[in-house]
């Protein structure tokens, strides 16, 4: 059994300005299954939904973002639970940080700049566990144990997030999100705004951590490398979609859907010393999507049906998922 | 370490200022055309008294004496100085020979209880329900603290105190009209005596706190609904921390920063008189001693005054400066 299961979901931000409604429909009928203890990665360019896919599914909505449709179902090993229809916010609240944990973009100043670093580690851990049979000390030799098998200094304990570099930050924001050993995890962006050594660093201590907690990862990112050497299955994301969904290697190696191969066509690869193409064009406004396929406007291959209906995303292999006609004609 | 890198440098900065201030307030009366002692010399003359010309000059002498203004400019700065450090700040030209430094603590006090009170109130009201407006935005009690904080804020002072003074000292005659306390009250520390200065206040400071509600409201509403934004809250919120703990620690915890800075800043106004209060209430304080001085061309009294706001500011400030590194662990070790 998958250990989420996304049906059908659409979630939009509606705002107001000057009387006008505007949607920007940043996922929009999004279905895909996560499988228990697998890397699921999650591509496209910036600004195409994947901060707001991870945000729906782990139940982080208030406005402008509103669910339109679908639901998110997460199939723990002792319940199933309907995120979406959880409508008491504090029956969200006692999931996310202990079930569902996420770990923030690297950029981001996600620790709060007037707590001691210690602190921000007692509220997790307040927040989640039961008072009974708990004590501070108990609560602090759990963090030191965990920050040992992390490789990390308890002393950076007492400081407060300004005095730790950038990637010391994203460390311990790591550290934090994974104390309580969540069943998920969603990295969004965790190696952004790092630099390269910084980025392994990282990267390797989320691969550790997986491998130690048996979590379900779920790792966003534009970075396509990262995604190649981590993750099982890849889906690409274009304008609020998912157009491609596979097996990473197979992915890589048979891409179906144009914008799949525009993307992969962009990267450098070993030995080649032609200059690589940038994927042409720019990706649509969320406002204003195009109709039929929203990729015909970039897409080399359009035809006149793309540019009138929408296609759907259908498994044309076993484990391979591909939202274009040229596929489905092929098949 | 950090005393000598940021205590010492800070406070440096302070005596600077406080030099610069009071050699300002030096140095400009003595910009003006018109000259003090020759203006007394003349009201007296023009009173029809005869005097005779060595009589005039003997006068002179000792009234410029007296204001300080006798030698050059550097003996006159010098003495200046000495005087200031001796609590000296020279006579009232109005209330000749009562010190100016005795007119000032009369009416300081009423000024300082005044203002410190309707200060402390209308920070403390206005930034809780600042708090409220953002932790709950869509409550009822939130719209209706909106509405009010931003329907009375732009009304004119004087008329607020005006409408306070008619409706609840003359239509519903529940205060006093006047005064800082009940003529002929006998001054002392006892309940009865608190209670009438409390009866006394009343108005006055509501009408300040009134309107003060409104600024401080706004300024913890704006600032909050910032940090509300800021990654380190999104977080929390992503982490599954309580509410109210998000509310206080993460969000009021940060926002508070700016509004204590502002609560410092204004500290160091309660020194300056609140004229407008004190007229219209007819209460004692610096604001009317102030203003009768610029009438009268009471210089003494005029920099006596100018002397205390400048240290009150700039004192202030120094406090801000220091409590802040407690604040905003940001700022410390800089
Ligand atoms: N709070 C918001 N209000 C309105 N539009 C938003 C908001 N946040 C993001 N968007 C829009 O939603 C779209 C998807 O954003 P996002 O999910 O952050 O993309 P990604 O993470 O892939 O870069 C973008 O067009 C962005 O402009
Ligand atoms: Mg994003």
């Amino acid at each position: 059994m998958s250990m989420i299961d996304v049906k059908e979901l659409k979630a939009y931000y509606t705002t107001e300005k000057y009387g006008r409604i505007y949607r920007v429909r940043a996922v929009d009928g999004v279905s895909f299954q996560v499988h228990k203890n697998e890397i699921y990665g999650i591509a496209g360019e910036s600004g195409c939904g994947k901060s707001t896919l991870l945000k729906a599914i782990s139940g982080l909505i208030k406005p402008p973002l509103e669910i339109l449709e679908g639901e998110v179902i997460y199939n723990f090993d002792d319940q199933s639970l309907n995120i979406l229809s959880l409508q008491e916010d504090k029956q969200r609240r006692k999931v996310r940080g202990i079930r569902l944990s996420h770990i923030p973009q690297g950029s981001m100043s996600v620790l709060n700049p007037v707590r001691r670093i210690r602190k921000s580690f007692q509220d997790l851990i307040d927040a989640h566990l039961k008072l009974e049979n708990r004590t501070h000390l108990n609560d602090m030799n759990m963090v030191k144990k965990h920050l040992d098998a992390l490789g990390l200094e308890w002393n950076v304990m007492h400081s407060f997030p300004h005095q730790l570099s950038g990637g010391m930050r994203q460390r311990i924001t790591i550290a934090l999100a994974t104390i309580l050993k969540p069943d998920i995890i969603f990295a969004d962006e965790p190696t952004t705004a790092l630099d390269v050594v910084v980025q392994r660093g990282v990267v390797q201590l989320i691969k550790k951590i997986k491998k130690e907690q048996q979590n379900t990862l779920i790792m966003v990112t534009h970075d396509l490398a990262i995604h190649a050497n981590l993750c099982d299955r890849l889906a690409i994301m274009y304008a609020g979609k998912i157009v491609e969904e596979a097996d990473v290697n197979l992915l890589f190696n048979q891409p179906k859907h144009p914008y799949t191969q525009m993307l992969l066509d962009s990267l450098p690869k070993l030995g080649d010393k032609s200059t690589r193409t940038s994927a042409p064009g720019t990706p649509p406004s969320l406002i204003n999507v195009p109709p039929g396929c929203r990729f015909h406007p970039r897409c080399p291959e359009a035809t006149e049906r793309c540019r009138r209906e929408i296609p759907e995303l259908v498994e044309v292999e076993k484990g391979h998922r591909v939202a274009c006609f040229l596929e489905e004609g092929s098949k | 370490m950090v005393f000598k890198k940021y205590f010492i440098p800070r406070f440096i900065q302070y005596l600077t200022v406080l030099f610069i201030g009071i050699t300002l307030v030096f140095i400009i009366p003595r910009l003006l055309p018109s000259d003090p002692v020759e203006h007394q010399l003349n009201r007296m003359t023009a009173q029809g008294q005869y005097l005779d010309p060595a009589a005039v000059e003997e006068m002179r002498e000792t009234l410029q004496e007296l204001y300080g203004l006798k030698g050059g400019l550097l003996e006159q700065y010098l003495i200046y100085w000495k005087r200031l450090f001796t609590g000296n700040l020279g006579p009232s030209f109005t209330q000749f020979p009562t010190p100016v430094i005795q007119l000032i603590k009369i009416s300081l006090p009423w000024t300082a209880g005044l203002l410190l009170v309707s200060l402390l109130l209308s920070w403390l009201i206005g930034t809780v329900l600042g708090g409220i407006k953002v932790s709950f935005p869509n409550s009822i009690v939130a719209k209706i603290i909106e509405f009010f904080a931003m329907g009375i804020r732009p009304i004119p002072y004087y008329i607020m105190a005006l409408v306070l003074l008619i409706l609840f000292a003359f239509v519903f005659p529940v205060f006093p009209m006047t005064g800082g306390y009940s003529m002929g009250a006998e001054i002392g520390f006892n309940l009865k005596f608190i209670l009438d200065l409390l009866r006394h206040a009343f108005l006055p400071i509501m009408s300040m706190v009134v309107l003060e509600i409104g600024g401080w409201f706004i300024q913890m509403r704006n600032v909050a609904s910032n940090v509300i934004e800021e990654d380190y809250v999104v977080y929390a919120e992503a982490l599954g921390l309580p509410k109210i703990k998000i509310i206080f620690r993460y969000i009021m915890r940060n926002a508070i920063i700016p509004q204590i800075t502002g609560l410092a800043l204004n500290l160091g106004f309660i020194f300056g008189g609140a004229l407008i209060t004190e007229i219209v209430f007819s209460y004692p304080g610096i604001g009317t001693l102030l203003y009768s001085a610029i009438l009268a061309g009471d210089y003494n009294l005029i920099m006596g005054v100018n002397i205390f706001s400048i240290v009150g500011v700039s004192t202030a400030m120094l406090i801000i400066d220091l409590i802040y590194p407690l604040l905003d662990p940001r700022v410390r070790y800089q």
